[in-house]
This record gives C-alpha cells, sequence and structure tokens, in this order.
C-alpha cells in the first residue's frame, strides 16, 4: 500500500510533496522488514505442519509451486522495498529519470506483493481442501 | 515553481545509481541461488548449518549481497557510468526473469 501512496505522489512529483514521498517510502521498507520478520518467524515455526497437510492433501502444488515460488519471490519485493527510499532521495520534481525510476520501482513492488499475497490465498486454500478432504475421508 | 511536467532527463546520483545496479544483481543471484539449492541438496543442509534454516540463510545473504554490492558500486562510481533508463530496464528486466524464472522452475522442476 505504501508502495501506490510512493507511485500516485510520484506521479505528481512537486518540491511541495517531496518529503511525503520519502516518507511514503521509508514505510514501504519498514513495512516489509517487519513482514520479514513476523512472516520468516509464522513460517520457520508454524508453516512445517501445514507443509505435511498440503503435500497429502489433493492439492500438493499448493505448496511445491506456489509456496517455493512466493518464499523467494518475497525477497525481490523486500529487496525493491529497501532500494525505494535510495531512489526517493532524489529530486523527483525535477529529475525526470529519477522519477522514471521510483514509479518503476513502486510499480514492481505492488505487483510482485500482489503476486506474494495471492500465491498465500492459494496457500491458505490447499490447508483448507486437505482438512476438507482428511474430514471427508473420516466421515465415510 | 518546477513541475513534473517541465522537467527534463537527467542523471542518478552515484549512490541511486550503485544501488539499483545491486539490486538488479541481488535479484538474480537470488533467483539462481533458489534454484541451485533446489537441485543441489548439499547446497540447501550447509545453507541450513548456518542459520538453522536455509531460507534465513539466503534472506541474511542476499540483504548483505544487496548492501555490500550497493555500497561497493556506490564507491567506484561503476553504475553512474550507465545511462540512467538503460538501469532501469535492467532492474525491471532483472525483475521479470526472477519472477517467472522462480515460477517455471518450481512448476517444472
Amino acid at each position: 500500500m505504501a508502495a501506490v501512496w510512493v507511485f500516485v505522489e510520484a506521479l505528481n512529483a512537486r518540491p511541495e510533496n517531496a518529503s511525503r514521498i520519502r516518507t511514503a517510502a521509508l514505510v514501504a521498507a519498514v513495512c516489509i522488514a517487519a513482514a520479514w520478520i513476523c512472516g520468516g518467524y509464522w513460517y520457520l515455526h508454524f508453516y512445517p505442519p501445514e507443509k505435511a497437510l498440503i503435500l497429502k492433501g489433493p492439492w500438493p502444488f499448493a505448496h511445491n509451486l506456489f509456496m517455493e515460488t512466493k518464499e523467494h519471490l518475497f525477497f525481490v519485493t523486500a529487496i525493491l522495498a529497501l532500494l525505494l527510499p535510495i531512489a526517493t532521495r532524489e529530486n523527483l520534481y525535477s529529475n525526470a529519470t529519477a522519477r522514471k525510476l521510483v514509479l518503476s520501482i513502486a510499480l514492481l513492488i505492488a505487483m510482485t506483493g500482489l503476486a506474494v499475497e495471492g500465491a498465500g490465498a492459494i496457500i491458505d486454500h490447499g490447508v483448507k481442501v486437505a482438512l476438507l478432504d482428511s474430514e471427508s475421508k473420516g466421515a465415510r | 515553481m518546477a513541475s513534473a511536467i517541465d522537467s527534463q532527463p537527467l542523471k542518478l546520483t552515484a549512490a541511486t545509481a550503485g544501488f539499483v545496479l545491486a539490486a538488479a544483481i541481488t535479484v538474480l543471484v537470488n533467483t539462481a541461488l533458489a534454484c541451485t539449492k533446489d537441485a543441489y541438496a548439499p547446497l540447501k543442509l550447509f545453507m541450513k548449518s548456518i542459520s538453522g534454516h536455509d531460507w534465513t540463510t539466503q534472506g541474511l545473504f542476499d540483504l548483505l549481497l544487496f548492501v555490500g554490492l550497493g555500497f561497493f558500486f556506490m564507491r567506484i562510481r561503476v553504475a553512474e557510468k550507465i545511462d540512467p533508463n538503460r538501469l532501469i530496464r535492467v532492474l525491471v528486466g532483472a525483475v521479470g526473469i526472477a519472477a517467472l524464472g522462480l515460477a517455471l522452475w518450481y512448476a517444472f522442476f
């Protein structure tokens, strides 16, 4: 969300919103760092049982394809989010190239972030269908 | 008053250019490392032995690589000499290759 905020502000870069752009970029970097630590803790401590469920269930691709891609694509989003505050130190209102760079980075963060979120939804559904499947087998 | 419309294309500072190039390289190395450790189990085990989990080691490695390369490129001012528009294309291309590469790797291998 902060990356989208940077994108919109950078589209209308002026001296008046320069500090707001830098703040939004910093928010994006801090949020991704928090997601890295909190998500990483969850992934390392609570995901293994979910993984076992998914692999035994009808949607093993929820782990084999989506989780494997997500956990490594996250690093790409994270690096881009850490790059954003550096790029926004340029004077975007007077440097069209720097503005283009910031717009590109913000857009890439939003796109890869959405891909990571979407993969997360499929992984969650992989657990759900695995549980439903074991429940229905138990009921028979 | 300066506006977004009347501004002209300009160069990037040594810090920005250096870290953009560092980000592009880190993103590609991250993808290559993910595929290599997936195909070569001893590497995955080695990475696991460093921090307790291969994912944690890879994250720390990416972070160190990005920061290290960023400061290195900034110091030697190499990225500054590259056309900024080309640098942007390199970054976008690297992210595209990384995303597609990871998805295709885990889909077919």
